[in-house]
């Protein structure tokens, strides 16, 4: 009922139905996951006895204070990464795409590291508080997106080239920099570093990332209604202009979208490498290409996947941790050189 | 009701490509330009469809200035077919074809949807390749499957004067004789229907088979333009292609050695 209104809205018109009952499903495993990471880890709780209110004042505040916003940002995170890897597929018409190709993931990493290495010993703490690691992730990711901008004069008819030139150069920049700032940085500061770049929910508080949350959710809202202009542009810039496609804008709006919630998501949980990539071709190899499936279904899979992630890395060698970004690059690296190992024979 | 294009030149540097051409596109009429390569026929398809802007003169669709008209409008009232990309995904057959389909936000139009890709799709004899994939067709059956996204993009419901036109390079490029024959037959139905079509085509007897108008553009110029038998002559074309041509006058046909 409620899928033949939003059919006749025009709104799910280019989803068949079994791409709908595979987001379904996915919807179901999110919400599955979740209440089986927040009830596992080093500390293992009974949801139940929580929900009878008949648990510790510890046990609440562990899952709470620690847990929920430890999982709940995992899902973002996961959503932001595998989101902004589809739309930049759709939009480099590449599958090879991914945030950290245009350099964005870098400038966000080096904002990052600067305030590790650095921040400590000039900025006094009262300046931004806890805050000022994502707003100088935030603030490198913007700059390299203002560099793509000038690059391509203005996200132009022909820049997708230059965009990922720059994007080289970008992120050869950046390691150079987080180069020097591990060598120049003490110990302390080089073990936060290294934990940060390998990626971890582990600094989730609720005064994080209830901002970092707002902010993604409604930069999908803005994304998701483009997924019909990313499939016409499939047919080349031309053709979806001829379309009624306004190619530049739909340029800077999955250009600025995945800015956004890259620059955010890198900033509280470091380098997570290979979700951007992989998800949306499980998702393609699920139901089919088109990305008014796609882009939510990439959504959703990054979230049940980053949590799922997550957890291993809470749970594989306790009562220790595993950097979630180890998970990730160790199952994303191989799928990645299968990829190539497909395109090639095709 | 027509396309006016008044005294359109484009120049890239220094290089003149398009220089000082006019044409009318009148709907309802087929118009196709003819020249050897380099005579700038894909450039001037470019230009009318507002893709590139020209260094001088106007465009004008129904009177309105093609500069003042929106992108999503342009949509509307123009299809154009040029030579296409490949597509990296796996789309299927099916899925290209809606591309055409632009959502005008009307509900009786989107009630119409799947008749008008069926009906299509049978009309360019796509039907039984709908559910595959289309990277796995050959060049002939890709150039139908866009050609039916082309006619999906101008569909109305039946009774509609909606100004339209068509803009065609080289429509019947890799298609064997019997489906050019088809397409031929079907942009003649569209030209019945009131569409105004332009088309670039190299094959000049079948320009002069099907053709109510033909321009001539040779380095960037008209040269001449007018109907099949008032231009298609023996010294033009000689002139033109560099090539010694005969005209047989009955049945009309343009030999060449």
């Amino acid at each position: 009922m409620f899928v033949t209104s939003l059919k006749k809205l025009g709104l799910l018109k280019f989803t068949n139905s079994f791409q709908l009952s595979i987001l379904s499903i996915l919807i179901i495993s999110i919400a599955l996951i979740f209440l089986a990471s927040i009830s596992l880890g080093s500390f293992n709780f009974s949801l139940k006895e929580i929900f009878n209110s008949s648990s510790s004042s510890l046990d609440r505040i562990v899952l709470l204070e620690i847990r929920i916003p430890r999982v709940l940002l995992s899902a973002f995170v996961g959503a932001s990464l595998g989101l902004s890897g589809a739309s930049l597929q759709g939009l480099f018409r590449n599958p090879l795409a991914d945030p950290g190709l245009i350099g964005v993931s870098a400038g966000a990493a080096l904002g990052a590291s600067l305030i590790i290495v650095l921040g400590s010993g000039y900025l006094p703490d009262f300046i931004f508080g806890t805050l000022i690691l994502p707003i100088s992730a935030i603030i490198g990711a913007s700059l390299v997106i203002s560099l793509l901008y000038i690059f391509t004069q203005g996200f132009g008819y022909q820049g997708i080239t230059y965009m990922l030139l720059v994007g080289i150069a970008v992120n050869a920049f950046a390691s150079v920099g987080i180069g020097i700032l591990t060598y120049i940085s003490t110990d302390s500061e080089l073990r936060g570093l290294t934990f940060w770049t390998m990626g971890s929910f582990g600094g989730a508080s609720w005064q994080l990332i209830l901002p970092a949350l707002l902010i993604i959710i409604v930069t999908m809202f803005w994304m998701i209604p483009s997924s019909r202009k990313l499939d016409l542009l499939q047919l080349g810039e031309p053709e979806a202009y001829r379309l009624g496609v306004d190619v530049r804008k739909l340029k800077f709006k999955v250009i600025i979208s995945s800015a956004i919630t890259v620059g955010i998501s890198v900033s509280l949980s470091g380098m997570i490498g290979f979700v951007g990539l992989v998800v949306p071709h499980l998702v393609r190899l699920l139901g089919g290409v088109n990305h008014s499936y796609l882009l939510p279904g990439s959504a959703f899979l990054g979230a049940c996947l980053m949590m799922t992630a997550d957890l291993l890395s809470r749970v594989l060698i306790q009562p220790a941790e595993l950097p979630v970004g180890l998970i990730t690059s160790a199952i994303g690296a191989p799928f990645f050189l299968w990829l190539i190992f497909r395109i090639r024979k095709t | 009701m027509s396309i006016e294009i008044k005294n359109l030149s484009w120049e890239v540097g220094n290089k003149s490509i398009i220089e000082n051409i006019s044409l009318t596109i009148n709907r309802g009429e087929i118009i196709t330009i003819l020249g050897p390569n380099g005579a700038g026929k894909s450039s001037f398809l470019r230009l009318i469809s507002g893709d590139l802007k020209g260094s001088k003169g106007e465009i004008f669709f129904d009177k309105s200035n093609l500069d003042e008209i929106s992108i999503q409008d342009r949509s509307f009232m123009r299809s154009v077919m040029s030579q296409s990309q490949e597509i990296v995904y796996d789309f299927s057959v099916k899925e290209i074809i809606e591309m055409g389909w632009i959502e005008r936000g009307i509900s009786t139009y989107s009630e119409d949807f799947e008749e008008a890709v069926d009906r299509i799709s049978l009309d360019c004899s796509v039907n039984d390749l709908l559910e595959q994939s289309f990277n796995t067709l050959s060049g002939g059956e890709k150039r139908r499957v866009h050609f039916a996204r082309t006619l999906i993009q101008l569909w109305r419901p039946s009774g509609s004067d909606d100004p339209r036109y068509m803009f065609l390079d080289e429509p019947t490029a890799n298609l064997d004789i019997l489906h050019e024959q088809k397409m031929m037959k079907l942009i003649e139905k569209k030209r019945d229907e009131g569409i105004g079509i332009l088309l670039i085509l190299h094959d000049l007897n079948l320009a002069a088979k099907y053709s109510d108008k033909i321009a001539i553009f040779k380095n960037g110029h008209l040269v001449s333009i007018g109907t099949p038998k008032e231009v298609l002559t023996e010294e033009t074309l000689t002139d033109v292609y560099d090539v010694s041509m005969k005209i047989d006058e009955n049945p009309f046909r343009i030999n060449y050695y």
